[in-house]
């Protein structure tokens, strides 16, 4: 299931983020996407979906038009928008070789981390050793290891968001840290 | 703590998978990830994602050839992965422990492979459709292996002897690592550490001890056989603890008949004529229809997909 989720919905979550963006606040986007991943988490198969992108948009598209319907703030031209969505949503063939994960980026990805979770990170997913084998050959306890991957899978998780969440993210970080000193 | 925020829970998500990513998820790590599942609907959509996230840092897999005819190793084949066998853990495994009688039983699912860490520190890992019980005495640590395959990792404790029951087999250990597996007819027992003692029930005058390297089989008659096998063989045969199966020059029955333990979508020889075609490569247990494209591409013979209960390997037309 993950392995389906991440070859053929993680790319197109970016655009379905930014179109229930549009009709909802970043907080609402936020809680949509995970409740629509969990959707899918009960899924007991894929195979029955041939267009995965689609299927994700419609359940997060219904989602939407639920928590809209709860909330009775909404005007009814926004509930027109939302259900003739579904057509655009739909990419064209040639537009489908690209959505894709690409590896060199996700590659860059590891690149761009701090020393040692990249080479932790690389040493788990490149090299294929276990957690403890890593931290046997560092000479550093489990916990490290399993922390670096902590980061790691973070890292991941806050690239799959738009530049702005990240933007947001890296704020509110700071803004934390600020105030705990 | 009231409402938490999406991002707080994908904290929580990263921290899950990062743990699960490591050898010695336990069962009360699992009970503890099941309860934070329920807890919010976010929150498996929240692991599924975050269990993607990771994944997506593995090196692709090339789809089209697989390198069959060269016995190397190569990269992504020996990739290892925590959704290897019984998909993700999401899916399967709300099993957890029983406990039976002053024992703990675990059982796994088809497809499911678990390890399992004993309160003795030894280690079972625990194969597709299975169900064993273990008891710790004073005396003896005492392991009933009911169904399927189990393999162990025996903490060294002289004063109490490690017994594993298997319909009438026995075996014994101190400090060893060897499987067993339930078969018509018998058990199986493969030694990759140390020495075994084994014996049918009832007819303890005859025991046997098996070393390292070697498989036993005792028969349900008592009659016990050994051979030594190749040290590959052995860990061939048991790929399965990080959820592969490893063919070397296998028949293509015997490897259809092994993939169908793990999977209920179930591969079917419709050729009788390549059964005895022989293979090569390492495959994941639970991707039946990659190893199914393996076949179509070594072989050039047609496979059929389009069913969701079963692949047809060799079908002639439609």
């Amino acid at each position: 299931m993950a392995a389906w989720v991440t070859e053929y919905v993680i790319p197109h979550e970016k655009s379905v983020r930014a179109w229930l963006a549009r009709h909802a606040s970043q907080e609402d986007v936020d809680d949509l996407i995970q409740e629509t991943y969990s959707r899918c988490a009960a899924l007991d198969s894929v195979d029955h979906i041939d267009r995965p992108d689609a299927y994700f948009f419609s359940i997060a598209r219904n989602l939407l038009v639920h928590r809209l319907r709860r909330a009775r703030i909404v005007p009814i031209e926004a509930f027109a928008e939302i259900e003739n969505f579904q057509d655009e949503m739909r990419p064209s063939p040639e537009h489908e070789a690209g959505d894709r994960i690409d590896y060199r980026r996700m590659l860059a990805l590891i690149d761009g981390l701090p020393e040692r979770r990249r080479r932790i990170v690389r040493m788990r997913k490149i090299d294929g050793y276990s957690q403890r084998e890593i931290a046997d050959m560092l000479g550093v306890t489990e916990s490290i290891v399993e922390n670096e991957i902590f980061r790691g899978v973070q890292a991941v998780q806050r690239a799959w968001r738009d530049s702005e969440a990240q933007t947001e993210a890296r704020l509110s970080e700071l803004e934390s840290r600020e105030n705990r000193t | 703590m009231t409402q938490r925020t999406a991002t707080d829970i994908d904290v929580d998500a990263a921290r899950y998978v990062a743990q699960m990513d490591r050898d010695d998820w336990s069962d009360e790590q699992e009970e503890g990830l099941q309860d934070w599942l329920a807890l919010d609907p976010r929150h498996p959509g929240a692991l599924l994602r975050a269990q993607a996230a990771w994944m997506s840092l593995d090196p692709p897999r090339p789809t089209e050839s697989i390198p069959l005819d060269a016995p190397k190793r190569s990269g992504w084949l020996s990739r290892r992965s925590v959704f290897a066998g019984g998909g993700a853990v999401l899916a399967a495994s709300f099993m957890g422990a029983l406990m039976l009688g002053g024992g703990t039983s675990y059982a796994t699912s088809v497809g499911e492979i678990r390890r399992v860490p004993l309160a003795d520190g030894s280690i079972a890992a625990i194969n597709t459709a299975s169900e064993i019980s273990v008891t710790l005495e004073d005396a003896a640590r005492r392991v009933s292996v009911e169904e399927g395959e189990v393999w162990f990792q025996v903490a060294k404790d002289k004063q109490r002897p490690f017994v594993v029951a298997a319909g009438r087999a026995r075996i014994r250990a101190v400090g060893t690592a060897f499987s067993v597996r339930r078969r018509v007819g018998g058990a199986e027992v493969l030694v990759t550490e140390g020495t075994v003692e084994v014996w049918a029930d009832g007819a303890e005058g005859h025991r046997v001890r098996i070393s390292a390297g070697s498989r036993g089989f005792i028969a349900d008659n008592a009659a016990i056989k050994q051979e030594s096998a190749e040290p590959s063989a052995i860990d061939r045969t048991l790929a399965w603890r990080s959820g592969k199966v490893d063919l070397s020059g296998d028949r293509l029955d015997s490897a259809v008949a092994e993939f169908n333990r793990y999977n209920e979508r179930k591969l079917v020889v419709a050729n009788p004529a390549i059964a005895g075609e022989r293979l090569d490569g390492v495959f994941r247990t639970d991707d039946p229809e990659g190893f199914a494209q393996a076949v179509h591409i070594t072989l050039g013979v047609p496979i059929d997909v389009s069913d969701s209960a079963h692949i047809r390997i060799g079908a002639l037309g439609r």
